[in-house]
């Protein structure tokens, strides 16, 4: 066709020059040299890598990470909502197959740090800032594939960049068994550990190299003493994909204690006022933690910033988990509601170590779900907390407990109220008049003015809590996407003290009194003044209230494979404040124990322990058990 | 480009025809149903290949021409008038009269770089004149274009003024290529904001012929000729219209009691609790002081609204000069009782061609353009929501205080404040426009036949935006005391949005003709074209920390972004035609064009594209010619091209590199955002167009001197190299996604034709006019990964399928009671069927097996999944579509009647309309019909049955809302679209102060539509819209009254 060319240029003579027409370049491309032989250029390159790390922060839903894209809207469906954490205002669901999917995605962050790692050697840079690039890129590919294993047990390791020749076969790289994946996570974190410097900030350091491994090796040493409680068969199994032998239990235990132990000597980090006057202190303390983690610096080891508002930057906590009452115009808030579930496995602080449930009779019977009746007798309280009175700071600082305050305004959350001849009216909206006097079920005339029970927009707590870890006290409500600013701790020194604890206590070697110790400090910086002992149930408790809604309690059922035993056809509880005017003209009220109404029990399927693989078809993998 | 080539024909035949044997002819041309005399009808031989000289008529309607001795007939031709052919026959005198063309049978149609005469038309062009599209009345080229012409698609995708919603689509293939005096312009949406009155013709270039025109032509081309002056004095032609539009339906909203009652069995069914007591209820029912219902739709919206369009235009000339001035005005209301959205357009037009020397013409064309739509401070679908979801129950204004707009539920979309934009602030969208091509044809002196033709035209677009979005307060009455709930708090913002674009275009061309003998036609059109494209847009926006004023430095310093784009692109080609035609019987065209692009690497971004076509003019055949008096044409038709097209391509594949502003933001020190690059892709450097391969076989019929004709066509467009991504077979542990390739292919094929009579019984002259298109696409080839069984390939497999397939559960009635559903199948899931309840949808077992999941589902339905973009939507279009015109005239009455329709597609709307208390919002009347509990309190009462199922939120139903019939509704139509009566009054009462026609008329648009029950209420033509939930703006019915004056 190269004729016609001459006949182009005869036409176009007069119109000049016909050659640099279509030599047009593009305004958004940039070469490698151009960008990697600077340290801010990498930094470019960083921000998109760090971006994609799998964190499970507040942008973390059951869709997947960074969700906080323009039109974010999920229904503010929390991951605690797939635990006995929470439940949501309006959905029953539970863990479905294509929830916390993190495959394709995995392996782009790992195919963009490989490409990196490819290029290192050919930089040039300094000796020293060529082995900050090593160690941070080997952080990156550690955190990768903790996600990928904790996910889908073992899976292919890409430990160099794939080239495509054409041939897409040739691309195809087997599962290797879930030891050896576990194995290359922790030879990772070495290699992070080895090269990367001591300096705190937001990009890796020896110190969060070191947390990673600790919650890496916990997660595997658990697989390994646990998994025969959760027995799965299939190919993936006799092939060793998934899952670990028992023997390797204790080593892993020990790689966790030895990594946990390299932050706590380090003393480098310490607990956020560690020791609180009072509970009522402990409890504002605590709180003071997720609002604010750059205030407490001692106690955060790895930062995930929400500074700026806006599309991929900002995150919905606010919006989706503020009470009804103070919404500000954002149509659908109060979506987070912890259960009572998780409110009776806090202490008191009468009954130190153990969980103390609400009660709310005379007998005493905290297993009832019956529903109100005029027949039994309830405890009589002054106002709607009071029944909580001696529960451990942390569930002040979690959950806005019904009549407390948020944002100087009383939260009020009510389900009904006896009349004075014993009927009782409950979740229906009514009012009644005693005397001067008129009574609303939902303890308001407004709907503005009350966040619970009222199935109205469904905007208010249907579990008779709200919930405040997280939330901003001091910022209003912006009524948009991704207004939140609030930042995230990925990894704080608490978790590294219960890390350590489980590993001790559950490898049974290691220093018990140190470990006693770590548990025992958390308890004291919440208020606590009685020592506990050092055993199983006592570390998981702790965890189970330490870290709430901090997304670990999922992967503490995965990975000790009690999903599948606390979730037997299980319904959550929810705590029902009614109002007695039985007790008029004094001021009383009672609290019904009941399911969360509306909801179905719930089920864990031991297949749920792994997720699915998807495109095997065209990735040739071997599938997950029972999929 | 008619009338450029009759004048071209002039200039440049004068010197040649000196030494023939020459007669003069003089005659009169009047009008056949006033009278009048026509002045500038052109009067040429009819001999589209001789350099024979024409004329035209005076202002008094006379003429005189000098002809060789060997011509032997006149032709004479008029805009807007049917030609007439009148055989000398040794006459010297030749009075003849014209009428009202209603398309023009014969005559020049205009085609790509240059015009055919009709009969020696070897594509499939349709053409149609002003006066065909102007007997519809629409702010919308589109809209007065539908129906009318066969194979061209257009539906009315929602009614908001100056959005120009219309999809518009030649034969299913896709958004066609718009042409604008010769010259690629932008596409749909800067043709329908064209003033109608400007615009002489369009023809619609349906099969091979629109491959010439190269890029984007695939899917067909639309050429639009502007008009130009003629000679004589100046005339001068005003048109105006007014009218008022009402929707053509809107679904009515349940009102307190209906809805109080849907709300409280909800609550039954979903907690067990009632929401509220009965004695409220009643009171509701009952509408007892401070219980009546509130109709939001009433509340924001009016019954009507009014739009009007003025034009005026002038026209003429002398010898060497002539001119065309247009301008319009238009102006279109909204149905908002704010009147805070509208629309308002100003058209301006100036076509000069004048002789610049001897055998050089100069042809100036400028066309521009102003449009302003302005809304308020929410958009139109958030009002309408406002009005479908906020609760019945509630007020627009707190304890009904004017001063305090109130607080409502669910989603605090109080309609009336939303559309007030002294509340909620505005949003303004200006576009000017420029048109401006500049043309110079110089006919080659000593070489009979050749012109020499250069053209340059630039095209600049500039687009203005500004949104206001203030804070607001709105409020409820809570205890004798109003309390505020501030609305936007942080997001309260200003920002005003800058683009403009640039288009130069070049064009060179050489045109020649000659006869051969006397048999032999040839004519070749040679051109080289070269297009270049650049635009710039930016955009600024602060929030305000308190709200000042709508200026963007009243906004806080604090938040202020900004962004902008630019890009580039270009192309070039040539390209060329030879036309040989043997006696007008043999045609045969074939054509190429060869051309470059900038998004394909150096080494492959040139393509080479034939085109070949020809005809047989059957009635031209001497064996015919004892049918004559019957048969008057007939003809066939093929034709057969290949296009190369690069629509939906990234430019710069086959450049690797790391993309800046698209990898992921991270915060590595407080306060301070790093903007990640993304990691290079593969790159694909064997990207390459995508080539659509047309074919089309027609047959043309024109029966007793044309007075019945029909014409046929099929035709296939086969698309290869279709881009896809190889995604799916390359192993998802790879980590990047494969380029796109030129992987699938696709047809679309179908029909079409049309049936036209015309005839005149006395002074009685009408005309009807059918037509109709049937197209679907198949996929041939989809790019993906190996089916898993023979499953899935059945289920998931799209290759050698239609594309617009929806797989759907088989409804199969309403259960009748408890023990139906606890004996049925399961087909909830896991939870088994627990939430479905006596009135609830059943479906069918189809395979079986005791549980009823996607397993069970069957490609029943035309029709696309899936949200819509509005922009294409090309699996939910119809498959048919069809019009039929009727049209008369009888004495000064004139009038016409359009019918329109469209079949073969489905709708699903979503959320409010398909869902019960959707956003525990209102909900349509028609849920109402549901069944329900005899005493709602008494769980043991008997149902009593209704249409709908038991009134329950999302979470407490079961299967209720899976694909079915239920959902799922025929679209199809059939509207009475457009209706026009006329009236010109006798010339003679006032042709004395210098008027020589005043026309009144009045014109209705979607006036009656028969469609289904359900769908109607909708619109069937319009789209579901954004989230399918149906709230674009509805569809007009439209009133008009105008007149039209020429002086």
């Amino acid at each position: 066709m190269k004729k016609y060319k001459w006949l182009i240029c005869f036409a176009a003579f007069f119109l000049g020059s016909c050659k640099r027409v279509l030599d047009l370049e593009p305004t958004d491309k940039l070469q490698a040299s151009a960008i990697f032989g600077d340290p801010q250029g990498v930094k470019i390159y960083m921000a998109n890598l760090y971006y994609q790390l799998p964190i499970e922060d507040f942008t973390y839903f059951r869709q997947g990470f960074n969700w906080n894209s323009g039109d974010p809207n999920n229904g503010g469906f929390a991951p605690a909502m797939a635990t006995d954490e929470a439940m949501h205002t309006e959905f029953g669901d539970f863990v479905g197959n294509d929830d916390f999917q993190w495959w394709t995605q995995g392996y782009k962050l790992i195919r963009d740090v490989n490409l990196l790692i490819d290029v290192i050697p050919t930089l040039e840079i300094s000796e020293p800032e060529k082995a900050t690039l090593v160690g941070e890129t080997s952080f990156i590919k550690a955190f990768s594939y903790f996600a990928l294993a904790k996910r889908y047990g073992g899976v292919p390791l890409m430990k160099t960049s794939q080239i495509y020749a054409g041939n897409a076969d040739d691309l195809k790289v087997p599962r290797s068994t879930e030891k050896e994946t576990w194995d290359y996570v922790f030879e990772l974190c070495d290699l992070a550990i080895a090269n990367l410097g001591t300096d705190k900030g937001r990009r890796a350091s020896k110190w969060t190299a070191y947390a990673l491994k600790s919650r890496a090796a916990l997660h595997a040493a658990s697989i390994a003493k646990f998994g025969n409680l959760a027995p799965l068969s299939g190919d993936a199994v006799s092939q060793k994909l998934v899952g670990l032998d028992a023997s390797v239990a204790n080593a892993y235990y020990k790689l966790s204690m030895d990594a946990a132990q390299a932050i706590m000597t380090s003393n480098q980090f310490s607990l956020f006022r560690p020791a609180p006057a009072n509970p009522t202190e402990a409890a504002e303390n605590y709180r003071m933690i997720f609002q604010d983690p750059n205030a407490a610096s001692s106690e955060a080891i790895f930062i995930k910033g929400f500074t700026l508002p806006g599309t991929n930057q900002g995150h919905n906590y606010d919006i989706w988990y503020q009470p009804a009452q103070l919404a500000n115009g954002w149509p659908h808030p109060g979506r987070m509601n912890p259960t009572l579930d998780l409110v009776d496995a806090y202490e008191s602080y009468l009954t130190p170590g153990t969980s103390a449930p609400v009660v709310t009779t005379a007998d005493g019977n905290v297993t009832d779900y019956n529903g109100f009746s005029a027949a039994k007798t309830y405890i009589r309280y002054d106002n709607t907390n009071d029944i909580f009175k001696d529960k451990d700071a942390r569930l002040w600082g979690t959950a806005i407990l019904p009549g407390t305050s948020w944002k100087n305004t009383p939260i009020i959350i009510q389900a009904g109220y006896v009349k004075p001849d014993g009927n009782a009216v409950i979740r229906t909206k009514d009012q009644i008049t005693v005397g001067s006097e008129t009574f609303y079920t939902y303890g308001a005339p407004s709907t503005t003015q009350y966040s619970g029970f009222d199935t109205y927009g469904g905007n208010n707590t249907r579990t008779g809590f709200s919930f405040r870890k997280f939330m901003n006290q001091n910022a209003p409500i912006i009524p948009g996407w991704n207004q939140g600013t609030t930042d995230f701790i990925e990894f704080r020194y608490a978790e590294i003290l219960l890390n350590y604890a489980e590993a001790v206590v559950e490898s049974g070697s290691g220093d018990v009194t140190a470990a006693g110790k770590a548990v025992n400090d958390i308890r004291k910086r919440a208020g606590h003044t009685v020592d506990i002992p050092l055993t199983s149930a006592n570390v998981q408790r702790e965890r189970r209230i330490e870290l709430a809604f901090e997304n670990k309690r999922f992967w503490d059922l995965i990975r000790r494979r009690e999903f599948h035993t606390q979730f037997n056809n299980r319904m959550m509880h929810s705590l029902l404040p009614l109002q007695d005017l039985r007790a008029l003209p004094a001021k009383k009220y009672i609290f019904v124990r009941v399911n969360v109404p509306n909801t179905n029990p719930k089920t864990f399927e031991t297949k749920t322990y792994y997720r699915y693989i998807p495109g095997i078809g065209s990735n040739g993998l071997v599938q997950n058990p029972q999929y | 480009m008619k009338l450029i080539h009759c004048v071209i024909f002039l200039l440049c035949s004068f010197p040649l025809l000196v030494s023939a044997q020459q007669r003069t002819i003089t005659g009169r041309v009047i009008d056949d149903v006033s009278g009048s005399p026509l002045a500038g009808v052109t009067v040429s031989v009819d001999d589209s290949t001789s350099n024979i000289p024409g004329t035209t008529t005076d202002n008094e309607g006379n003429f005189r021409i000098t002809l060789p001795s060997s011509a032997r007939q006149l032709v004479f031709t008029f805009i807007g008038k049917t030609p007439v052919t009148e055989l000398i026959n040794a006459r010297s005198v030749i009075n003849t009269s014209m009428t009202t063309a209603d398309s023009e049978l014969t005559g020049v149609i205009v085609v790509g770089y240059g015009s055919r005469r009709k009969e020696t038309l070897t594509g499939s062009v349709t053409n149609i004149s002003n006066r065909e599209i102007q007997n519809t009345t629409h702010v919308s080229l589109a809209q007065k274009l539908q129906g009318k012409v066969a194979g061209l698609q257009i539906r009315q995708l929602g009614g908001e003024p100056g959005t120009f919603d219309n999809m518009i689509n030649i034969r299913g293939f896709g958004s066609p290529l718009y042409v604008i005096d010769g010259i690629v312009r932008d596409g749909s949406s800067e043709f329908q904001r064209l003033n109608p009155d400007d615009i002489e013709s369009i023809s619609f270039l349906k099969d091979a012929s629109a491959a010439i025109y190269g890029f984007g032509s695939a899917n067909g081309v639309v050429i639009v000729t502007t008009k130009k002056g003629n000679k004589g004095r100046a005339t001068f032609n005003y048109n105006g219209v007014v009218g008022f539009q009402t929707p053509t339906d809107v679904p009515r909203m349940a009102n307190a009691a209906e809805w109080i009652q849907m709300r409280n069995d909800a609550a039954l069914y979903g907690t067990g609790a009632p929401f509220v007591t009965d004695d409220e209820i009643q009171k509701y029912i009952d509408g007892a002081p401070g219980y009546e219902s509130t109709d939001w739709y009433d509340v924001a919206m009016k019954k009507r609204s009014v739009q009007q369009q003025h034009s005026l235009s002038a026209s003429g000339g002398n010898e060497k000069t002539q001119y065309y001035f247009g301008f319009a005005y238009v102006d279109e209301g909204s149905l908002l009782r704010s009147n805070d959205l509208n629309y308002k357009r100003y058209n301006l037009r100036s076509n000069i061609t004048t002789e610049l020397a001897k055998n050089l013409k100069a042809e100036i064309f400028i066309g521009g353009r102003y449009d302003i739509r302005t809304t308020p401070g929410d958009n139109f679908f958030n009002i309408f929501k406002g009005t479908r979801v906020t609760l019945p129950t509630e007020k627009p204004y707190a304890n009904d205080n004017p001063l305090y707009p109130a607080v409502v539920t669910p989603s605090n979309q109080n309609p009336l404040i939303l559309s007030d934009r002294d509340l909620t602030g505005y949003s303004e969208t200006v576009n000017r426009n420029l048109q401006s091509t500049v043309a110079l044809t110089y006919a080659v002196p000593f070489v009979k036949g050749l012109f020499i033709k250069g053209v340059a035209a630039y095209d600049l677009n500039s687009y203005q935006g500004k949104d206001v979005g203030k804070p607001y307060k709105l409020y409820s009455y809570v205890n004798n005391e109003y309390i505020a709930s501030p609305q936007r708090v942080g997001t309260s913002s200003i920002s005003n949005n800058y683009g403009n674009s640039n288009r130069l275009t070049f064009q060179a061309q050489a045109d020649y003709s000659t006869k051969i003998g006397s048999s032999h036609n040839l004519a070749g059109t040679f051109v080289y074209e070269q297009r270049q494209d650049w635009n710039r847009d930016a955009g600024l926006r602060r929030l305000y920390e308190f709200y000042t004023i709508d200026q963007i430095n009243a906004g806080s310093e604090n938040n202020q972004t900004n962004s902008g784009t630019e890009g580039r692109s270009a192309s070039q080609s040539v390209l060329g035609r030879v036309n040989y035609d043997y006696k007008g019987k043999y045609l045969l065209e074939l054509a190429f064009r060869y051309m470059g692009t900038y998004s394909f690497p150096p080494e492959s971004r040139w393509g080479f594209f034939p085109i070949v076509s020809a005809g047989w003019r059957i009635s031209e055949e001497k064996f015919m010619q004892n049918l004559a008096p019957i048969v008057t044409n007939l003809k066939l038709r093929g034709s057969y091209g290949e296009v190369g097209a690069f629509d939906g391509t990234i430019p710069y594949q086959w450049i690797q590199g790391f993309t800046l502003g698209s990898g992921g933001r991270y915060e590595f020190d407080n306060g301070s955002l790093t903007n990640g690059a993304s990691a290079p892709g593969i790159v694909n450097p064997n990207l390459s167009w995508v080539i659509a391969k047309t074919s089309d076989i027609g047959i043309d019929i024109g029966l007793w001197q044309n007075k019945l004709t029909i014409e046929f066509d099929i035709y296939r467009r086969d698309r290869e190299g279709l881009l896809a991504y190889r995604n799916l077979s390359l192993p998802n542990t790879f980590g990047a996604s494969l380029p796109q390739e030129n992987l699938n292919s696709d047809r679309t094929q179908g029909f079409d034709f049309s049936i036209g009579h015309r005839s005149r019984i006395g002074k009685l002259q009408y005309g009807v006019s059918a037509n109709f298109n049937y197209a679907r696409t198949q996929n041939l080839y989809v790019e993906r990964g190996p089916f898993v069984n023979s499953y899935d390939r059945w289920r998931n497999g799209t290759a050698n399928r239609y594309n617009d397939v929806v797989w759907s559960y088989t409804y199969l009635g309403q259960f009748q009671n408890s023990d139906e559903i606890a004996n049925y199948p399961i087909q909830n899931g896991d939870q088994a069927n627990i939430r479905e309840l006596p009135g609830d949808f059943k479906y069918e077992d189809v395979n079986h097996d005791g549980v009823i999941d996607d397993r069970d589902m069957l490609p029943l339905f035309l029709g696309a999944n899936g949200t819509n973009d509005n922009q294409n939507p090309s699996g939910k279009n119809p498959k048919i579509n069809y019009g039929l015109s009727l049209n008369a005239s009888y004495k000064g009455f004139d009038a016409s009647i359009l019918f329109q329709g469209a079949a073969m597609y489905t709708v699903r709307f979503s959320e409010v309309y398909a869902e019960v208390l959707a956003f525990r919002g209102n909900t349509p009347a028609y849920f109402y019909d549901r069944w329900h509990k005899a005493d709602p309190l008494d769980p043991k009462s008997e149902w009593i049955p209704g249409k709908w199922p038991a009134s329950r939120f999302n979470g407490d139903v079961g299967s209720m809302y899976k694909e079915s019939s239920v959902w799922r509704k025929d679209a199809s139509y059939v509207r009475l679209k457009s209706a026009e009566l006329g009236y010109t009054f006798n010339p003679r009462w006032y042709s004395g102060i210098g008027i020589k026609k005043i026309r009144i008329y009045a014109t209705g648009f979607n006036l009656i539509t028969f469609a289904d029950p359900f769908v109607k209420a909708f619109d069937p033509e319009r789209l579901e819209g954004l989230f399918n939930a149906g709230f674009n703006y509805p569809l007009t019915k439209t009133f008009n009254f105008g007149v039209n004056l020429n002086f």
